[in-house]
């Protein structure tokens, strides 16, 4: 990983009044790639704010350090006005924050309405049985409401094709009284139809305005549609914190594009200049 | 495949919300293979008709088989076994193994005798020896899931070392278990704790009931399956994969103990026998298997071991019957419990067809 070069950006922190998430100089390297250089970011009440980047920009590193999965190595969180250190992704749970992580984080084995109560079972208290009807019936409920229909849901997932698989995920994030949602690009195995029911659902989420949610996406027509703001991570650090309103397509593409050609540029030079070990 | 459909189900999306009903398409077939059908569906289902065909058979061949006096002779073959697989179902649903449970059923009837003879009252002196295998549970639990080392081999290592220390506190010398005696009825104490005809048995049906129940009615079930399944995504989802893993280490071990003393206090000796131990082990893991459980992990079930190590007991009990030497009956053995797996595995390519769990 190169030090800041003279044309690098780095947006401060900037914070506004109603914020309900606050990120300030996140730092997080796993042995020596460095994820994170030092990121920024807030997060006001109802916004949807969509974080772009390139592959392996840290964007979902940033994800599971607010989820709670994983620990920065420097720098603090602030939800709601105090100090935010998630000591598990139970314990950011209880702070209002759910994730759909890119991998799913669904377990084949068990069934449909399992997973979207899993780490949140309905338990037949004071038994420490499981309410296996009433979790069915409200997994059944927020399906419904989202739209999709399986007919049973006491199939194992592993049995669902990829787009149903995907909506359990985003249906448990969603329907998980969370009001911080972190969505790790929830459309990724989508067809239109299924991408166009979850975008659709963001959308009621979005116009009810309890909900605030940071969204990975790649697809940039996506993200001018769903969010409020958008911010671009490069290399580690956010480059761009922009109202969706005032950016295109093309601004984004372009600073991607230029991404590019600085890595060319720097891939030429230490090519002429000496030997990579 | 059903596809997601459009928001239909929105319109008739039921206030209670209830699942539909459980119908999966089905071509019209005979009633008895519908339900031989179903049978076989269920995760413990084929090696529950594969022993009936085995009972069925031995009953036909031998007239001293289906007898209430070799049921009590079979008892002992496969009550054991079946609390030592019940424990190990749910470290093998962990994707995990645990070799060292034939060292904690071979120690804890030697701690038993110590704390006993040392002046413990009897139930306490079993308490103690119990806990002392819940720690040994611990320790595995602590070095795989902590320091990460492989379950095969730390509980090998783990295996040894209790073995060690059984021949060391015993002086490699055969023992009367306290609390018994060899000759005149057995106590109460003794009767509950082994010795009774069919003690062994209810022991077996209990733990296994509590443990079946656990598995697929409890959070700890659950999350058993879901750290198997997919390590990753159930710490991702927040499952506490280290004090799954450790948890079930204990009962595994606890288990161990538990059928150690029922087995001492059976025979009324202990002997410290460690491959004895590692035989009654490997029927452990062979009845786990044979039940249902994968090896790999993500699915398993604690009664289908059970019938596991009936399977296994009636192999051995009709084939003492029909006269087979002791060197032949092993070779049985092993051809029955591959032709058991291959029925099995072919079940459940059935079962994955059906659209089932």
């Amino acid at each position: 990983m190169a030090e800041t070069t003279d044309n690098e950006v780095i947006v401060p922190p900037t914070s506004a009044p109603d914020d309900v998430l606050r990120v300030e100089h996140i730092q997080k390297s796993f042995g020596p790639v460095t994820a994170l250089r030092d990121v920024s970011l807030h997060l006001r009440k109802g916004e949807v704010l969509g974080l772009l980047g390139d592959n392996g920009a840290g964007k979902s590193t940033l994800i599971k350090i607010v989820c709670g999965f994983q620990k920065q190595d420097s720098g603090t969180m602030w939800l709601r006005g105090s100090d935010y250190t998630p000591k598990s992704v139970e314990d950011a749970r209880r702070h209002g924050i759910d994730v759909v992580y890119q991998d799913l984080a669904l377990i084949d084995e068990l069934s449909v309405y399992q997973n979207m109560f899993l780490c949140r079972e309905r338990r037949l208290s004071p038994l420490p049985l499981l309410n296996t009807r009433l979790m069915k019936s409200e997994a059944r409920k927020a399906l419904d409401d989202i739209g999709i229909n399986l007919p049973r849901l006491d199939v194992p997932v592993v049995r669902l094709s990829g787009g149903q698989r995907q909506s359990i995920a985003v249906a448990r994030g969603v329907y998980s009284e969370a009001d911080i949602l972190l969505l790790d690009e929830p459309l990724a195995a989508m067809g239109a139809k299924e991408g166009g029911m979850i975008l659709e659902l963001i959308g009621r989420l979005k116009a009810d305005g309890k909900i605030s949610m940071i969204m990975i996406l790649h697809n940039y027509a996506h993200v001018l549609e769903t969010c409020d703001r958008v911010n671009m991570i490069v290399d580690g650090v956010i480059e761009l914190d922009k109202p969706t309103a005032d950016t295109s397509v093309e601004e984004l593409n372009e600073i991607v594009v230029e991404e590019y050609r600085r890595a060319r540029a720097a891939a030429q030079a230490a090519g002429n200049g000496q030997v990579e070990a | 495949m059903p596809s997601i459909t459009d928001s239909e189900a929105k319109s008739t999306a039921p206030a209670g919300g209830q699942a539909p009903k459980r119908e999966a398409p089905r071509k019209a077939a005979v009633a008895p293979w519908r339900v031989l059908r179903r049978a076989l569906i269920a995760r413990e289902g084929s090696i529950v008709v594969v022993t009936i065909i085995l009972i069925a058979y031995f009953s036909l061949r031998l007239s001293a088989f289906p007898t209430v006096a070799n049921f009590q002779v079979l008892l002992p073959y496969f009550a054991p076994t079946g609390i030592l697989a019940a424990g190990e179902v749910f470290l093998m649903i962990n994707g995990e193994i645990d070799l060292s449970i034939a060292g904690t059923y071979l120690l804890a009837p030697f701690l038993y005798y110590e704390l006993a003879h040392g002046g413990v009252p009897l139930v306490p002196s079993i308490i103690i020896s119990l806990l002392a295998c819940a720690a040994v549970g611990l320790a595995n639990g602590f070095i795989v899931s902590v320091i990460g080392i492989n379950s095969f081999i730390t509980t090998l290592g783990m295996l040894f070392a209790l073995e060690g220390i059984t021949l060391i506190i015993s002086h490699s010398e055969e023992l009367q278990t306290p609390g018994t005696t060899a000759t005149g009825s057995p106590s109460t104490f003794a009767s509950i704790m082994g010795a009774g005809t069919y003690a062994e048995l209810i022991w077996a049906v209990v733990i296994v009931f509590v443990l079946q129940v656990i598995l697929t009615r409890t959070r700890w079930g659950m999350h058993t399956i879901a750290v198997g399944s997919n390590k990753t995504g159930a710490a991702e989802a927040g499952v506490r994969v280290r004090a799954i893993l450790t948890r079930n280490f204990v009962v595994c071990a606890v288990a161990a103990g538990l059928v150690g003393i029922l087995e001492g206090v059976r025979t009324t000796s202990i002997t410290p026998d460690p491959s004895a131990a590692t035989s009654i082990l490997l029927y452990a893991i062979a009845a786990a298997v044979i039940g249902g459980t994968l090896l790999v992990g993500g699915a398993g079930t604690v009664v289908g071991a059970l019938i596991g190590a009936l399977f296994l007991g009636v192999i051995q009990d009709g084939l003492v019957i029909e006269g087979v030497s002791a060197n032949d009956e092993f070779l049985y053995a092993g051809v029955a419990i591959l032709i058991a797996m291959i029925l099995n595995t072919y079940v459940g390519r059935v079962r994955t067809r059906s659209g089932l769990g």
